[in-house]
């Protein structure tokens, strides 16, 4: 016993009480570090956004620096996510539980999904930059301010229509048996939304990269901003024509992506299917190998272990309760406005007749010919937008068809057209730019093509679920009859897939109405190219901080976009309803 | 002594005096479904709502549950005014009602832990309630993983384990397969007599003469259009019932005369060419009628409708709709609970395609609301009639009937005889084509 060396000790001991707990297995051991490489990270974090103001960070271009880029808008992009989630919970559930507010906060989040990422920056910086005058921090929490208006509507739309079409007898039973409004929140509400929330999570994700560029690096005046980003990386790469970073960055960006498909959202879609209401269990099992492989770890399920325990103990409190008779506690269901509500209402009444004010007395001093030229832009816009759309339309939906037709197909290609669609388009305008002026085109016509590298996959991706749900006699009887792939595609595949395609289409256009900003005004090798068009306007009004003409095109976009949502979408709408269900 | 049968003078558990109840249409106008309605519930008995689908009778259970509060009259709870919910009632659900990411224990530990139970009394409580189902070993599955009848016995459990005082059976059975629902009976009935006042009573609604006969003390039988009481009938069958016992029998007829005496008077007014009445449309398909007829000539031109209803497998209450259509177009005749082919039915039957639908408008127009249809489209230059004129016409004339329905059956029952078509893009009436001079 004597004469061990003391670290000899130290050693076996540790070995010991290792093999007691059984802590071991790579799992956990990964899991630390990885843990250990976040808490790095966040430290790092931390230095860098409270480091001293300096607005215009000098990027490096090397591959190293690159690594270290990524972390930060990924940072960038999950703060934005947890704001967004924040405020969907929050605005959605208001909308939902108070029918007065709920007349003035979906018409609003529709104006607010119309409003390009610029017509928030000026406001957002200036008021954050005043807040934290001395260091990164206010231009930081602008950028993931930028990066949430790409991410937040459409998960407040979800949430919103999910509590809305909650079946009447679940939320009955609810109240029969008096669940208090946290007790609904948890067991009826959360979970009935979570399956919606969860996709539009991942598409929210996609549309707050789409802008990451723009809301890394931009112009405010003549202050010039970049923060430490790929975003920034990238845009640095093009301004000095290195193509080895533009790829580095392009790399980059596709691993992060796959990095977030695999890690997060494979295993949070996994999970989320408990909470399927649809009965049958004929739905595919879908598998995560990351969610298995997290299962297996020790420290997860000592985790899990606790927290059924702790569930349990919590509830060996005196708490006592008389069944029947008991008096009654909440009255059924509050129709009226709650004080807590009405209060919310007021304020949201007050800041938005002052941002009104705002906005009248700053549009005061856009001239007349400024409207006119805004209104003659907006339609070139229009134009574009449509253009693209149709363009999208003519190859998506053959395409759409062919993959969610055939379950091989659809099986290998939907992960692959997944990730290419999370992929920020505007990171590969550079190179289709240089390939466009080689071609002599100018950016008139390729920012119809940019647009459309952005918003054709919203296309695909519904076709493709509308082929997929064709019901199995249809196409029988299709085949059956003989009909010709021609018939077969006006008779059966184009009315069947219509209502999706609409839903397609109005995604697309929203997109590429978003997208024209990015489109339509471009910097290449140091020198601007720029179309004719509301998006160009925009870029350019926030570039030489012309607010008034900026508040002008922006308020233009925003009713144009929400006029044509109202006079030809919802017509398509409702024309795939009456016609096209197959669900009647 | 309890077992002697029904004592005169029993506690009032609950009650409505009274109550009236209109839901308001998407224009904004009201629709009455439940008038003047007034019912006690006693402590230690089985009732029974028993009507046609449209009576108001789920409305009526979840009034008296607390869940909806009536436009007029009162609801009370040991004679308590109710505010809000009734403190003593749980509901099954016709729909089940489980939430689907909870396990079977889960689902029915939530509702204790709502009712303010410390988790580990909830735990305990939540497994005895559904071992008292017999549903033990089921516990950790999911609802999607269980048959109709054993989520039903989810639902079942969740309902008991609060200890109510007040049983509300919404349908409970109607999506249960047959033989389930015969033990599901049984049970219910096993557990209220043994539950000690845990539930003192229950509240069951139903379209299924048998079943009410089985489980109830009283029977009350309720009228639609709107929701009425038209009678309430005592039950004192001795427990457990046998369903072939003459007793049992003789008061399962007695329910079809009651029911049929009330919905097809043996004397309906009479439907001249010229009468001024707007006759509301049973909201049934032209197809059903005519299957109806054909159903009947295949027997030897009669049948009893309670008959028919089973064995044609449908809800006595839209069988008495398709009756009734028929009776309104002169096709058939309705003595008593019989339902006899006319001379005009047998001549429809007998006839061509063509003709079978000359016969058909021609019994259409008898009606009013198709005669002045047809009026009005003639009269138009484009030979067209808008909607919305046709919908308040139907307001106008019959204000207590849901006019969207009406106006739908119109349409439906127009098209199978190319009396007049209709064009939903632009919501208008029009004359078939051949037909416009």
């Amino acid at each position: 016993m004597a004469d061990l060396p003391a670290w000899r000790i130290i050693w076996e001991e540790t070995k010991a009480r290792f093999a007691r707990v059984r802590l071991l297995g790579w799992p956990d051991v990964l899991i630390m570090v990885a843990l250990g490489g976040l808490l790095a990270g966040v430290l790092d974090l931390g230095q860098e956004w409270t480091g001293p103001h300096r607005p215009g960070a000098d990027i490096e271009l090397s591959p190293w620096a690159l690594l270290h880029y990524t972390f930060y808008s990924l940072a960038r992009g999950m703060l934005a996510y947890a704001i967004s989630l924040g405020f969907t919970l929050v605005y959605g559930y208001w909308a939902a539980s108070d029918r007065r507010a709920e007349r003035i906060l979906i018409p609003l989040l529709d104006i607010l999904q119309s409003i390009p990422v610029l017509g928030f920056l000026p406001g957002v910086l200036l008021a954050l930059e005043s807040l934290f005058p001395s260091s990164n921090l206010g231009v930081e929490l602008a950028s993931v301010v930028m990066i949430f208006t790409g991410q937040a509507w459409n998960m407040t739309f979800s949430f919103y229509h999910s509590l809305r079409t909650i079946p009447t007898d679940q939320l009955e039973v609810a109240t029969i048996f008096r669940f208090s409004w946290w007790q609904r929140l948890k067991w009826v509400q959360l979970p009935f939304a979570t399956l919606g929330l969860v996709w539009n999570s991942m598409m929210s994700m996609a549309g707050g990269w789409f802008f990451l560029m723009i809301s890394e690096s931009f112009r405010l005046g003549d202050e010039d901003f970049r923060l430490p980003g790929i975003g920034s990386y990238m845009s640095v790469a093009v301004e000095q024509g290195r193509v080895d970073a533009m790829l580095w960055a392009l790399g980059a960006m596709v691993l992060m992506i796959v990095a977030l498909d695999q890690l997060l959202w494979r295993p949070v879609v996994v999970w989320a299917q408990k909470f399927r209401v649809e009965e049958g269990g004929s739905v595919a099992e879908m598998e995560s190998w990351f969610l298995t492989w997290l299962r297996r770890a020790q420290l997860v399920r000592a985790l899990r272990r606790w927290w059924r325990h702790r569930l349990l103990r919590r509830g060996n409190g005196p708490r006592t309760a008389l069944l029947t008779p008991r008096a009654n506690p909440a009255p059924p269901r509050t129709e009226g406005t709650s004080f807590v509500g009405l209060l919310g209402l007021l304020l949201l009444l007050g800041l938005l007749s002052y941002g009104c004010w705002q906005l009248v007395v700053l549009l005061q001093d856009v001239t007349l010919a400024e409207w006119g030229e805004t209104a003659l832009a907006a339609g070139g816009t229009l134009g574009r937008v449509l253009l693209s759309t149709a363009l999208g339309t003519l190859w998506a939906l053959p395409a759409g068809l062919a993959v969610g037709l055939s379950p091989r197909l659809s099986r290998l290609l939907q992960p692959v057209i997944q990730v290419l669609a999370s992929f920020p388009a505007p990171m590969l305008f550079p190179l289709l730019i240089a390939a466009l002026r080689w071609g002599g085109i100018s950016l008139n016509w390729g920012s119809i093509l940019l647009m459309l590298l952005g918003t054709q996959w919203y296309i695909l991706f519904n076709v493709i679920a509308g082929a997929m749900a064709i019901p199995a006699d249809l196409r029988e009887a299709a085949t059956g009859y003989r009909l010709s792939r021609w018939q077969r595609f006006r008779v059966l595949y184009l009315p069947a897939v219509f209502p999706y395609l609409v839903t397609g289409w109005v995604t697309a256009a929203g997109g590429a109405w978003n997208a024209s900003i990015v489109a339509e005004y471009v910097t290449f090798k140091g020198e601007a190219l720029q179309a004719w068009g509301l998006g160009a306007q925009i870029n350019q009004a926030a570039e030489h901080a012309r607010f008034p003409l900026l508040a002008a095109s922006v308020l233009v976009m925003a009713v144009v976009v929400v006029a044509f949502n109202r006079l030809v979408w919802r017509r398509f709408y409702h024309l795939a309803e009456q016609r096209f269900s197959l669900s009647k | 002594m309890a077992e002697s049968g029904v004592l005169p003078t029993r506690a009032i558990l609950c009650e409505v005096r009274e109550v009236t109840h209109e839901f308001t249409l998407p224009n904004g106008r009201p629709l009455r479904v439940l008038e003047n309605i007034s019912l006690t519930i006693h402590s230690g008995e089985v009732v029974a709502l028993l009507g046609p689908s449209g009576c108001g009778k789920s409305t009526l259970l979840r009034i008296l549950a607390g869940l909806i509060r009536p436009t007029h009259g009162l609801t009370l709870y040991h004679d308590q005014a109710l505010q809000g919910l009734n403190p003593g009632a749980a509901i099954v659900f016709q729909s089940f009602a489980l939430y689907p990411w909870l396990t079977v224990r889960e689902n029915v530990r939530v509702v204790l832990t709502a009712a303010g139970l410390a988790a580990r009394a909830a735990e305990e409580k939540a497994e005895r309630a559904i071992r008292r189902v017999g549903l033990s070993g089921f516990e950790g599955t999911y609802p999607r993983e269980l048959s109709g009848g054993m989520k039903q016995r989810v639902g079942m459990a969740r309902a008991l384990s609060v200890d109510p005082e007040i049983l509300f059976l919404d349908e409970p059975f109607s999506q249960v397969d047959a033989l389930t629902a015969e033990s599901l009976r049984a049970e219910i009935i096993d557990l209220w007599a043994a539950a000690h006042g845990h539930p003192a009573s229950v509240l069951m609604v139903s379209h299924d003469i048998a079943e009410v006969v089985y489980m109830a003390d009283r029977i009350v039988i309720l009228g639609a259009n709107p929701g009425c009481v038209r009678t309430i009938v005592e039950n004192h069958l001795p427990r457990p019932r046998d369903y072939r016992s003459p007793e049992f029998l003789h008061l399962v007829d007695r329910l079809h005369d009651i029911i049929t005496g009330h919905e097809l008077p043996d004397q309906p007014p009479p439907v001249e060419p010229g009468s001024i009445t707007y006759e509301p449309l049973p909201p049934v398909e032209s197809a059903e009628i005519v299957g109806l007829l054909e159903y009947l000539d295949a027997r030897r031109g009669k049948e009893e409708l309670f008959r028919i209803a089973s064995d044609t497998h449908r809800e006595f209450g839209h069988v008495l709709n398709i009756v009734e259509a028929a009776e309104l177009l002169n096709f058939v005749d309705t003595p008593r609970r019989m339902v006899v082919l006319d001379t005009e039915g047998q001549n429809f039957l007998k006839a061509t395609p063509e003709a079978r639908k000359a016969i058909w408008c021609e019994q259409l127009l008898k009606l009013r609301l198709f005669r002045e249809a047809q009026a009005i489209l003639q009269k138009e230059p484009d030979h067209t009639l808008d909607r919305d004129h046709v919908l308040e016409m139907i307001v106008l004339h019959m204000p207590q009937e849901n006019y969207e329905t009406i106006f739908r059956t119109l349409v439906r029952w127009a098209r199978f005889g190319n009396l007049f078509n209709y064009d939903e893009a632009t919501e208008r009436l029009m004359l078939p084509l051949e037909s416009t001079p």
